[in-house]
């Protein structure tokens, strides 16, 4: 039985539909997810041995060294969508370059550089966090409210 | 992509430049990534070489440990230890359960435990300096004391 939305199609409609489905080059899911899964953990790797450096040759302890970590691995990101690198790595990777923090850096240094040509206040700074303002918001909307939960769960002697 | 080619390249350079140094390997330098089990030290009271060990042993006996570090200083014992991967979910419990055994058996020790792998780096390193000669006591009970302290400030 057709569907709602085959029938208020004509004919002609439904036979073009079909003939795109014949030629729709089907997505590469399994392949995508396998390049995603390794240069995702890549990037996780490289931050591992970003914290261990700093554990390594610095001062800084297992639960404080997320915070410099995250700033270094950023700003590499940074480095690289600058020079054009992290771009291709995008194209290759997809969610597995988006997804690690270092996708935020990205999308951070993209949106300033397209909208260069539109000036420094209202091109880059006006546009700058388009992507990544989101992130940001809902980042720390989140962390606000497993606080307030976790104090709740403290005060109440769960935890 | 040539420019991609050429940073992996010098990233490649970087990270063999560093293994090109001829010295004995310290056990410090890969406390991090490998299993070391440091010997226990003792600071200043040397007779207490017995209770160390049995320390020791009583941690290490935990099936979620596989790394265990014990400095005995003038007033605390610290004890790390590193936990197995999968257990890692668990640290607040293994260490609640590793303080409640230690306090038990020790009641008379003033115990302090971490599984943070900066403490157990420094305690691995506090362990190298002391079988140095240039290390004294006084020096040791320091750098003890800031370790100690170093895991106060995370809690």
């Amino acid at each position: 039985m057709p569907s709602n939305k085959q029938k208020n199609t004509t004919l002609q409609q439904r036979n073009y539909q079909q003939l795109q489905q014949k030629h729709e080059i089907k997505r590469p899911v399994l392949k995508n997810c396998i390049k995603a899964f390794f240069v995702g953990g890549l990037i996780c790797v490289i931050g591992q041995a970003v914290s261990y450096f700093y554990i390594y040759f610095f001062n800084f302890t297992e639960q404080s060294v997320g915070n410099p970590t995250v700033a270094t691995m950023v700003f590499f990101s940074m480095l690289l969508t600058g020079f054009g690198v992290y771009d291709r790595l995008g194209q290759f990777a997809g969610a597995g370059s988006a997804v690690p923090v270092t996708g935020f850096g990205n999308a951070v240094i993209s949106a300033a550089i397209e909208h260069r040509t539109e000036g420094f206040v209202l091109g880059v700074g006006g546009n700058m966090f388009k992507l990544a303002g989101s992130v940001i918001l809902f980042g720390v909307f989140s962390a606000f409210v497993v606080a307030l939960i976790k104090t709740l769960l403290v005060m109440w002697g769960v935890l | 992509m040539i420019t991609f080619y050429r940073f992996i390249l010098f990233a490649c350079l970087i990270l063999l430049s560093a293994c090109s140094n001829n010295e004995p390997v310290k056990d410090s330098q890969l406390a991090l990534m490998k299993t070391t089990n440091p010997k226990p030290v003792i600071i200043s009271n040397k007779k207490h070489s017995d209770r160390v060990e049995e320390i020791k042993k009583d941690v290490s006996s935990h099936p979620e440990l596989y790394d265990v570090a014990v400095v005995k200083g003038k007033k605390d014992t610290l004890v790390v230890y590193k936990v197995k991967h999968l257990h890692r979910f668990r640290m607040k419990a293994i260490e609640k359960n590793v303080n409640k055994m230690l306090e038990e058996k020790y009641p008379k020790e003033n115990f302090t435990v971490s599984s943070d792998y900066k403490v157990f780096l420094e305690a691995v390193r506090l362990k190298e300096h002391i079988k140095s000669s240039d290390f004294s006591d006084q020096k040791a009970e320091k750098r003890f004391n800031e370790i100690v302290k170093m895991t106060e400030d995370m809690k």
